[in-house]
């Protein structure tokens, strides 16, 4: 079975290592210095931040905040939550190929899902805000969840926008995703839109132009 | 129809007459209407153990302990098994995740992130989707639970900690630590409606009188909600820092709510066939009882403590203890197959 070593720490802990972490654990929750996660920081990381335009900002799941300023390489990992201020951009890039580009006042943690025979999926679970994705170099998994909704896509190109109410809209680029709420699935295919609302299922896809919708993604990816 | 007619004495004597009423509807009774199966073949129980991050499996008729799963993560709380019997869920309080255990090969397949401290696990009446209650996010998440994808995300009062259904499934009830029930429309994901219970309370069950009955931990009672009214329909106090209620029978009469009561190291019986709670009778188990379970039959309650890390099988027609299998650290919740 192929772990993701952030998502289990150790598959295969050994007695004391177990006792020596849940102890550790509930040393560190009674003292409330960290979170529960911190644990998971530890490890490779999953992807990079390469560009920002204004306020980018990564909050640790230990609490401390990192910014990146211009085109640079930070490193992004497992549990982080990633924002973007009023009037900024920002771009990452994950270590499978996925491109990510963050519109102004967007906010999403970078987690996973492990399945026993699928792998590692990775997740964004995107709060408020917008963002770009491109899949590169073959098939990826990848999905976007948002309070109504969750966008699942192996090779694609989209742009998805979650208003305060978590209303969500999804315009796709070139390929299909696969856009769902807990009532329902519909397929999106390239050069469509449709919308996730809370308590019905995703609406029907309409034909769209999409150059006004990624429009915003011109400056931060050059 | 007065709903607590079904349950009265006579009709359970007449069983089955009444198994050929086709009555349906009772999640923790079900076993009582279905066709018999012989007792002593099947019940697997399981305990989630958060100290050790483990789930015990036990032979529920035999009273064997028969393994022990990794949950390959942190703090494992509470637990929901599928109908079937195939899935187990496991919340994992510490890091937030959701594991999904296959009983048979008795393996996790699938590790899910959903929140800040996830807490309690629920599936819905279909058993197509997971709610899982994340204490610190103050959301309830949504799973699929065939694709293991996270569809959606509800936002509830301060601290959710206990989630069950109505039995018709238009209705979800989560505690939240506000001293509130949360009422949700399950066709709109919009909480509608918040009764005030006591504090902290905790954990939540649907009766099979259709009424869901929750504890009030942080105080001594419990309370029924009437899911025509969504109001509280009666309270009783059972004792200091009440947790679990599991329903199951006592010869003829019953169901009884069989409630653990920490401070008091007793499970409470109380009556759940007339519309006014009474205190049946206290039956002596281990130190910190927790977690509670009843067979499909209702003559077996399976209890943890979280105190003396074991899980104690009682017969409930004697109120005697059965066995007691000794189970990973803080058994918190118990489990068994319908």
């Amino acid at each position: 079975m192929a772990y993701s070593s952030r998502q289990f720490i150790q598959p295969h802990r050994s007695s004391f290592t177990r006792a020596f972490s849940t102890g550790l654990a509930g040393l560190v929750l009674s003292l409330g210095l960290f979170t529960a996660s911190t644990a998971q920081a530890a490890g490779e990381a999953v992807a990079k931040a390469i560009n920002a335009i204004g306020e980018f900002t990564v909050f640790r799941t230990d609490g401390i905040q990192e910014q990146l300023e211009g085109k640079g390489s930070l490193p992004l990992y497992e549990g982080d939550r990633v924002t973007t201020g009023r009037g900024s951009q920002g771009l990452m890039e994950f270590t499978n190929g996925i491109q990510v580009a963050l519109n102004e006042d967007t906010d999403f943690l970078i987690l996973s899902r492990w399945e026993s025979d699928k792998g590692t999926t990775r997740i964004l679970r995107l709060a408020t805000g917008e963002v770009w994705v491109k899949t590169m170099g073959g098939p990826k998994p990848l999905e976007i969840e948002t309070p109504v909704a969750t966008a699942a896509v192996k090779s694609t190109e989209f742009a998805l926008k979650v208003q305060p109410d978590g209303q969500t809209t999804l315009t796709v680029v070139e390929g299909i995703v696969e856009f769902g709420t807990a009532f329902g699935t519909c397929p999106i295919r390239t050069s469509t839109i449709s919308y996730g609302n809370r308590g019905k299922k995703c609406t029907k896809p309409a034909p769209t132009n999409v150059s006004p919708t990624i429009a915003w993604t011109q400056g931060i990816r050059q | 129809m007065n709903p607590y007619t079904k349950f009265s004495t006579p009709l359970l004597i007449g069983l089955p007459l009444l198994m050929a009423t086709n009555l349906t509807g009772c999640e923790s009774m079900q076993g009582v209407f279905s066709p018999p199966k012989p007792e002593g073949l099947n019940t697997r129980v399981y305990s989630a153990n958060e100290s050790s991050n483990t789930v015990t499996v036990m032979d529920g008729d035999n009273y064997q302990v028969l393994g022990e799963i990794d949950t390959l993560n942190y703090g494992p709380h509470d637990l929901a098994l599928s109908r079937d019997g195939k899935q187990l869920w496991v919340t994992n309080l510490a890091n937030g995740r959701v594991t999904v255990i296959d009983t048979e090969s008795r393996k996790p397949v699938a590790s899910i992130y959903t929140g800040t401290r996830a807490h309690v696990v629920a599936l819905t009446n279909n058993n197509k989707h997971a709610w899982v209650a994340n204490i610190a996010d103050n959301t309830i998440s949504i799973i699929d639970t065939t694709i293991y994808r996270i569809l959606g995300t509800i936002p509830v009062g301060k601290g959710p900690m206990g989630i069950a259904f109505s039995r018709d499934g238009k209705f979800a009830y989560v505690s939240t630590q506000d001293k509130m029930v949360n009422v949700i429309d399950t066709t709109a994901h919009q909480v509608i409606k918040q009764i005030p219970v006591g504090p902290n309370p905790h954990f939540l069950t649907l009766g099979p009188d259709g009424r869901i009955w929750g504890t009030n931990t942080g105080s001594n009672d419990l309370y029924v909600i009437d899911p025509t009214t969504n109001e509280i329909a009666a309270t009783i106090e059972v004792g200091p820092a009440p947790q679990q209620i599991a329903f199951a029978l006592k010869g003829t009469a019953g169901p009884n709510a069989y409630v653990t009561v920490a401070g008091l190291n007793k499970i409470v019986v109380v009556n759940a066939t007339s519309p006014t709670l009474s205190i049946r009778e206290q039956i002596d188990v281990g130190e910190g009882p927790n977690g509670i379970w009843a067979n499909a039959v209702g003559t077996r309650i399976y209890v943890g403590h979280t105190k003396s890390n074991n899980v104690m099988a009682v017969d409930t027609g004697t109120s005697q203890v059965l066995a007691t299998l000794p189970v990973g650290r803080k058994p918190i919740r118990v489990v068994a197959s319908r």
